[in-house]
């Protein structure tokens, strides 16, 4: 879908949508398209001196993967490489949970002069996770195009507050299409327990890296993954209560946020003869309850539902979906030959509703997220006959054929037969 | 009179008969199943020659799932615990099954059996049944692999919007462990995934045609500005050509730009096309219909009219 592939300033309105339905192709690959950014965070706390890792320090096995991936980062992508606990050796906890900084700037990569930065490390201090994770998202700037962290860590947040769970998904609310994907240098059970709480609330994933090599071709793959990445986000809509005050889309993606238990609604203004195809994913961006549903409903202006998708399911999932579409009959009725102008247009309203639910304990704001995607096309002119072109098959049908044709071949051998005695007779 | 009609009687036999070896001829060619589409959709040495390098890398949600060709087989090494994605395309009257093979990470780092699935999707994203495989399987602690499968309905070229049924378009299949010790989380796995599809034939060639298949959308939403007056309504024309433009390009776009395989908006038409083409033993069967009641509608007259030239 290349004509597609617009540069979409924020929430582009229609007009700026549609007069540009169909660029050319150079036009879609064009420089405007923001570079993928990512960030790699890498813990220099003092427990990184533990030697562990093929015989190594986690230190050691951690410069030797950055500078195996700094060789290999894709053009495109632009990487930046912060640090925690790296400048602070000392024991006052409030200076040393602020102990993060940027090692190298998010930018097109200079070889050299990253692989120089990161040799310098040295193991040093505490553990901010979440104060890092805040500092990354700054580093990575606001605006279009893939934005990733990559968090290399051998140990659980050793500052307490913020929670660095809590501070993940934080980010990932802002709607800034931000990933955390985590990498853990050592199987305890605390640190496991909060990258993956990390990865989950953002969408991304938990390794745990048991040797350079892996660590090494792990970081190359999440790195690869940005560059990889469509190249639209998905703009971010905040559905309504009720039908009459939703959003109007347009044909696309779209992101939002959502709460257990609580209804979206979302509207389409479609014309006679177009059919509306939505999907959603409801994803589970936390520890919730077993059983779990999706619902999408098609409404119209007055209330009737026109179709609905659901799906349910239970045990560990990552999101849950569910997809829908809906014609409008083509008219041909006078009114609206009358009207020179455009035929008016329908609306339909599509409510999104989860049946998520989680132990108390759990954070239910802010609500998981949504992702939307709406699409417009032509709807079928009438609905078909269910066998191919309308022909048969099988033995009955031989057999009926034929039987036909021997009654309709004696019925006109004996009118034939007939005419021949009449006219003999005259 | 009486030797007419016995003659009349042979002749008929005989158109009979006729009739007869001629249906059999046309079942038989029916039955061997010798149909132009299932030649043209099976993917013969043809696949082989230029045939771009599988992807080796998977999609982690369903805007990001990798695309696969039929055919094609894509690997992805993964953390246990990931969700992988990936999407291929399945045209009408095909039947596709997706087979995928996960290697675990060695029994020695483990700590207990683990439960896998593959759950499939049409381009909907609503889930399609598997009518037959294994499509969860619990792998021992001691396993070193679990192959899982599916196999779809056979995919209709049209349905209702209220149905569920197959249709032309995209298939996401995620693969991922349901059920695993927690203490495994994050370990190395490898997985390998391939989608197939038989021809389901002619007793399932349906009629109708979408107005396009069911392809994810790629592009960024907008929305309407509320203040805006009559310009707020969608238009239509514009929004089918960008839809048409889109479905057309896909496989020029696949093959052509050089893009990336692993990028959603690559998925290629099937070997057979969206729709399968026009050709299904159907046509054979009711042919031979056509011909058997020719046949006997000649057999029937000659029957009853008697000779031709009576009295001679």
């Amino acid at each position: 879908m290349t004509t597609t592939r617009r540069l979409a300033a924020g929430l582009c309105v229609l007009l700026a949508c549609l007069s540009t339905s169909a660029p050319p192709a150079s036009a879609a690959d064009g420089p405007e398209q923001a570079p993928p950014r990512v960030e790699l965070v890498l813990d220099v706390s003092g427990s990184m001196r533990a030697r562990d890792i093929d015989g190594g320090s986690r230190m050691a096995a951690a410069k030797k993967a950055f500078n195996e991936v700094i060789d290999a980062v894709p053009e495109e992508v632009h990487l930046g490489i912060r640090t925690l606990g790296a400048t602070y050796p000392g024991e006052d906890k409030r200076t040393g949970c602020r102990d993060s900084e940027q090692l190298y700037p998010v930018g097109p990569v200079d070889r050299t002069e990253a692989k120089t930065a990161v040799a310098t490390l040295a193991p040093t201090g505490w553990t901010p996770i979440g104060y890092a994770l805040r500092g990354a998202d700054a580093d990575l700037g606001t605006g279009e195009g893939t934005r990733r962290i990559v968090l290399i860590t051998d140990g659980e947040d050793s500052c307490g507050l913020p929670d660095p769970c809590d501070v993940a998904r934080e980010l990932a609310a802002k709607g800034t299409h931000l990933v955390v994907d985590t990498l853990g240098l050592t199987l305890d059970a605390k640190v496991r327990e909060q990258l993956s709480c990390i990865a989950e609330a953002t969408g991304g994933t938990y390794t745990a890296v048991q040797n350079t090599d892996q660590l090494a071709s792990r970081i190359k793959q999440l790195v690869r993954r940005a560059a990889d990445a469509p190249p639209e986000e998905p703009a971010a809509v905040e559905g309504a209560d009720r039908c009459a005050a939703a959003p109007v889309l347009t044909p696309g993606v779209y992101t939002d946020r959502q709460e257990f238990g609580q209804h979206r609604w979302y509207r389409l203004e479609l014309l006679p003869g177009q059919e509306v195809r939505a999907s959603v994913s409801v994803a589970a961006d936390r520890a919730v309850n077993r059983d779990y549903g999706v619902l999408l409903r098609a409404v119209d202006a007055r209330g009737r539902e026109l179709v609905r998708g659901t799906d349910a399911g239970g045990g560990r999932t990552d999101a849950v979906s569910a997809g829908l579409r809906y014609p409008l009959a083509a008219r041909d009725d006078v009114d609206l030959d009358d009207e020179e102008l455009k035929p008016a247009t329908t609306a339909v309203c599509l409510e999104v509703s989860n049946s998520f639910s989680a132990p108390a304990s759990v954070k239910r704001t802010p609500g998981m997220p949504v992702e939307l995607s709406v699409d417009v096309v032509k709807s079928p002119d009438r609905a078909y006959d269910t066998a191919a072109f309308g022909l048969g098959r099988g033995w009955v049908l031989l057999g009926v054929l034929t039987l036909v044709g021997l009654l309709a071949g004696l019925l006109w051998g004996w009118v034939s037969r007939w005419r021949i005695t009449v006219r003999r007779t005259n | 009179m009486r030797t007419a009609h016995t003659a009349s009687a042979a002749r008929a036999a005989r158109a009979a008969a006729a009739a007869g070896l001629a249906a059999a001829a046309l079942a038989g060619t029916v039955l061997l199943g010798a149909s132009p589409a299932a030649a043209d959709g099976s993917p013969g040495p043809s696949a082989g020659a230029e045939e771009e390098a599988a992807p080796t890398e998977a999609g982690t949600t369903f805007r990001t799932a990798t695309a696969i060709r039929q055919e094609q087989r894509a690997t992805a090494a993964a953390s246990l615990g990931d969700y992988l994605y990936w999407t291929f395309p399945a045209g009408a009257g095909q039947r596709p099954t997706v087979r995928a093979t996960v290697t675990l990470p060695p029994a020695a780092s483990r700590h207990g059996s683990s439960t896998w699935q593959l759950d499939l999707f049409d381009g909907l994203r609503r889930r399609q049944a598997c009518a037959s495989g294994d499509s969860t399987k619990r792998a021992s602690a001691d396993a070193e692999s679990v192959t899982l499968s599916c196999t779809l309905r056979t995919v209709r070229p049209w349905s209702e919007a209220w149905s569920n049924d197959p249709l032309p378009g995209a298939y996401y299949l995620r693969l991922t462990a349901v059920d695993l010790p927690e203490r495994d989380l994050g370990l190395p796995v490898g997985a390998e995934v391939e989608a197939t599809a038989r021809d389901a034939g002619g007793a399932q060639a349906h009629g109708g045609e979408l107005t396009a298949p069911l392809l994810p959308v790629t592009r960024a939403g907008g929305i309407v500005d509320p203040s805006g007056t009559g310009a707020s309504a969608p238009d239509a024309d514009e929004a089918e050509d960008a839809d048409e433009a889109a479905d057309g390009d896909e496989a020029e776009d696949a093959a052509g730009d050089g893009r990336a395989p692993s990028q959603p908006a690559a998925l290629a038409e099937p070997d057979g096309g969206w729709y399968g083409g026009w050709w299904s033993d159907r046509w054979a069967w009711t042919a031979a219909g056509g011909v058997l009641a020719a046949l006997a509608g000649v057999a029937g007259h000659t029957l009853a009219r008697g000779p031709r030239r009576p009295g001679a």
